[in-house]
């Protein structure tokens, strides 16, 4: 086997999981906040997918399409939070996970209807030639994307950092009920995650869209990836699910390749068990005091 | 207790009558196959109970175990050439063993892990399934014809029932099963891990137990699935199906057999009734009638968020506007899957057979099950007699968080016999104290020695069975469970009777006992007209009370209470004194910590202060009140 073959398989493998990161990265954020996740991201990721190709077959340039569609991305993450997760958090239940696999039955079903069962081609701004680097290529898909990831995932990161805003969400993930003692909303908190949450689903999926083509089964298989990605990291550290998504990428690309692709998705189901089994907090994550 | 006994059972025996009578009034192929699918699902669904009910866990695996039970049949009849009966065994005991070890690592998981968990599970099933050309032929699907009965070939209308009879017995041992210890045990470790185990009931088997079971019902309807159907595919055990169980079990109602059935003759007539429009509509109709009013009711109690009013209205609008405007309901049946669950979850959370159940129970006045009268209380504590002797040895006990030396060198003993005080300011170290001596936490360092022998450390459950009980500082009751069953539950020693006469329902003197004993306790401590109340519904001062009920039901040598008065009023205050002495008379040591000093003057006999994680002081009462340290420690002034 030739090292450079092995080397592309594994660069492709891991800026494809750049995509199961940011994934991850918007579990991180409704995580933080709440402790809950939503379970339909995909389809939150699929259906503004969806919605930006409209926009693009509208006649919209590229530039206008990726706000609003990311704003398409809030606006459902906005919608998840009132109808699926509020009620739960008030009762203290773990409701949640039901209602957020049912949201995301209503809307993988209205995808199919609206936009039919197919995939569709997604466009892209660049040139399609791909670079070739040390023998081991690499398109303009795959670099818009790896940006897109590190841009949005610094943008954010900025944002919780440095701004007020950052730092009442920083409060509210660290103690809710302290943090609404010192006046800051947990309510606007949570909802801002679910918003952020929505938008970095809706960038996956436009960055990704380019390489897999956008239909109503494209984020099935992606979901469970950053689920494994999210899990195996811990769901406390933005570094941590980067690292373990281009690991992830560049293992199940490895898999297929030497295995047979029908196993492609299986590293990551096996390291999620495994990850869960034996340190459910992640790798990267911190294990939790249990006080009565 | 006899109109509730005929009730309940009468209509199970109607039930049953009326479905083994069916095929002799409509003999069509169709119906046939309904019906079959209708008892294949029930078995399944009440499995998948188990999980999503009793242990409180969205378990998205149970069509992944479906899929396994049937494949694991099939192969073993073309393979070893099994018959039906041997089959069938074999597939409940294979995905038995694959559902206990996926336990495994699910145990120590609870809510959104477990669900991914065994969302994964089911995905490497698939894959799996898919991919093992050799054995399972892939996705061009496995034929498998159905072996004969002892030589008695099957017409449908006897396979038929021979699901109907495997149903009836499923359900007669499952009612059984969940009626008994363990379905209780089942609802407390959902409702509170850490009691579980501190009552020495222990979390870890019974929720290895309980999915075993659940995964093996859903393995064993799996049997029944690929015999009737005689065709497998591994792509019909995916997501969707997944979805469509959980909406029979959500729908018919959760911790409930009649609602696993009801939802399986749903799910099963569902995609029916779907397809005729006119049906579809006036079943949309129906829907929002029942939103409405379930709706309007809310809205006069005023007991519910409007939310919870509203949204199941608005879906059910939905899907009735959708009905009048949608022509291929094929197409959209998954978004109308979605609007019912949606509806139902929000707006009846107990199901479609918890609303029944409750509405007829009070529309023909079917009281609670009656109670036996109480045991005398010697008969439930015996009262122990113990010369005075070191029953409790600290010795060097350290612990730390991190950095934090929560605890720092701490030595002290307890006598047979004596109310033991523990006080300190908050933050001192006596939490983290009885945390360390329960097994809560493991130490640092130290040893602790209980009657001579040296504690198993680090371990709540094997601490509880050697005799020390607590009761929580922030209450832990099985707040699902009434006064009475989080009593019964504590009183582990009580039940002898084996599992499998359990299954046969042979546990009913051994239950009605327990429930005499328990009754016995709650009059003890006073709280016995709540007896039959779900514990988070009882007010504060009764769960406090209730707490200390469980904790003696377990038969402890050592009881401790961590504040047992917090938050308490006056009277009750009062109550719970009276209650700490005869704890005390009946020979029972105690190891209290409270912050009120009035209660602790009244009963302790001994009184070690904490502060900053070390011993400052320890006489009686009366001299700890005047030792300078102490004074310094809660006032901040030494005088």
């Amino acid at each position: 086997m030739q090292p450079t073959i092995i080397a592309q398989i594994v660069v492709s493998g891991s800026l494809i999981g750049l995509i199961y990161a940011l994934i991850a990265y918007g579990f991180q954020l409704t995580y933080a906040t709440s402790k809950s996740i939503n379970f339909g991201q995909g389809e939150l990721v699929m259906l503004s997918t969806l919605f930006s190709l409209s926009l693009l077959n509208w006649g919209l340039s590229y530039w206008l399409m990726l706000p609003l569609g990311m704003l398409f991305g809030i606006a459902l993450g906005l919608f998840v939070e009132r109808t699926a997760v509020r009620l739960a958090l008030a009762q203290n239940s773990e409701g949640w996970i039901l209602m957020t696999i049912i949201l995301g039955l209503f809307f993988f079903s209205s995808a199919e209807n609206i936009w039919g069962r197919d995939d569709h081609p997604f466009p892209s701004p660049f040139a399609t030639d791909p670079i070739s680097f040390l023998g081991i290529d690499i398109t303009c898909q795959e670099i818009t994307l790896a940006s897109g990831v590190f841009v949005i995932m610094g943008l954010i990161e900025l944002l919780m950092n440095k701004t007020l805003l950052g730092k009442a969400f920083a409060a509210v993930a660290t103690d809710r009920d302290a943090a609404q003692l010192m006046g800051i909303s947990a309510r606007r908190i949570i909802m801002l995650s679910y918003g952020l949450s929505g938008l970095v689903s809706a960038l996956a999926g436009i960055l990704v869209a380019p390489i897999t083509t956008a239909g109503p089964t494209m984020a099935s298989t992606l979901i469970l990836k950053a689920f494994s990605v999210a899990v195996v990291a811990g769901l406390d550290s933005g570094f941590g699910i980067v690292v373990i998504g281009m690991l992830l990428g560049a293992l199940e690309n490895l898999a297929s390749f030497y295995i047979g692709s029908g196993w492609r998705e299986v590293p990551g189901l096996v390291l999620l068990i495994l990850a869960l089994a034996l340190r459910p907090a992640g790798i990267f994550g911190k294990a939790i005091v249990r006080k009565v | 207790m006899n109109k509730r006994w005929l009730f309940t059972h009468g209509t199970e025996v109607v039930l049953l009558g009326a479905l083994g009578c069916l095929p002799l009034a409509i003999n069509t192929p169709y119906a046939l196959g309904l019906l079959t699918l209708l008892t294949i699902y029930g078995v399944c669904l009440i499995g998948l109970d188990v999980t999503v009910g009793y242990l409180g866990q969205i378990n998205l695996a149970q069509a992944a175990f479906l899929g396994l039970g049937a494949y694991a049949a099939s192969l073993s009849v073309t393979h070893f050439g099994l018959g039906i009966v041997a089959a069938l065994g074999f597939s409940f005991v294979s995905t038995f063993l694959v559902g206990g070890l996926l336990a495994f690592p699910a145990l120590r998981l609870d809510g959104p892990q477990f669900a991914l968990a065994t969302l994964s599970f089911s995905a490497i099933t698939t894959t799996t399934l898919n991919e093992m050309e050799w054995l399972t032929q892939g996705a061009q699907g496995l034929h498998v014809t159905r072996p004969d009965l002892w030589g008695w070939q099957f017409t449908a209308a006897g396979f038929y029932w021979m699901c109907l009879a495997i149903l009836a017995l499923v359900w007669l041992t499952m009612r059984n099963l969940l009626n008994s210890q363990w379905g209780r045990a089942f609802e407390a470790l959902r409702d509170s891990p850490i009691a579980t185990d501190a009552i020495g009931v222990g979390t870890y088997r019974h929720k290895i137990a309980g999915f075993a079971i659940g995964s093996a019902l859903g393995g064993l309807a799996g049997g029944l699935y690929a015999f009737n159907f005689q065709y497998l595919q591994p792509s019909s055990f995916g997501y969707d199906l997944m979805i469509i169980l959980l909406l029979g079990v959500v729908l018919g109602g959760r911790k409930n057999l009649w609602g696993a059935v009801v939802g399986a003759a749903l799910i099963v007539l569902l995609p029916n009734l779907l397809s005729n429009p006119v049906v579809f509509r006036s079943f949309a109709l129906i829907g929002v009638i029942i939103a409405l009013l379930s709706g309007l009711e809310k809205y006069r109690q005023q007991t519910l968020r409007s939310f919870q009013a509203l949204a199941p209205i608005l879906a059910m609008v939905i899907l009735a506007v959708g009905a009048l405007l949608i022509h291929n309901t094929e197409d959209w049946r998954k978004a109308i899957f979605a609007l019912m669950l949606f509806a139902v979850v929000v707006g009846l959370p107990e199901g479609l057979m918890g609303f029944a159940t409750r509405r007829l129970a009070q529309l023909f006045h079917i009281d609670a099950d009656s109670l036996p009268p109480s045991l005398p209380l010697e008969k439930v504590l015996r009262p122990q007699t113990q010369s005075p002797q070191r029953l409790l040895e600290i010795q060097q006990l350290k612990h730390h968080f991190g950095g934090v030396k929560a605890l720092n060198d701490i030595s002290l003993h307890v006598m047979t016999g004596q109310i033991h005080g523990l006080i300190g300011p908050n933050g001192s170290g006596k939490s983290t104290l009885v945390n360390l001596i329960t097994g809560l936490y493991s130490p640092s360092g130290g040893t602790i020695r209980f009657r001579g022998q040296p504690l198993p450390l680090g371990s709540l459950y094997k601490i509880a069975h050697s005799g020390i009980a607590r009761t929580f500082q922030n209450l832990q009751l099985f707040s699902e469970l009434s006064a009475l069953e989080n009593v019964m539950l504590a009183l582990r020693d009580h039940y002898r009777v084996p599992l499998a006469l359990l299954l046969l329902g042979l546990g009913k003197q051994q239950q009605t006992q327990a429930q005499a004993k328990a009754l016995a306790l709650l009059e003890w401590v006073g709280i016995h007209p709540l007896a039959q109340q779900r514990a988070k519904d009882l007010p504060y001062g009764a769960q406090r009370l209730l707490e200390i009920a469980r904790a003696l039901a377990c038969h402890p040598a050592l009881l401790i209470l961590d504040e047992p008065a917090a938050g308490l009023a006056h009277p009750d205050i009062t109550r719970l004194v009276e209650v700490i002495r005869h704890i005390r008379q009946c020979g029972i040591t105690i190891i209290l910590i409270e912050h009120h000093m009035d209660v602790v003057s009244e009963l302790c006999d001994v009184v070690t202060v904490l502060d900053g994680g070390k011993i400052i002081a320890s006489g009686t009462p009366e001299a700890i009140k005047r030792e300078p340290a102490v004074v310094n420690a809660y006032l901040g002034v030494s005088c």
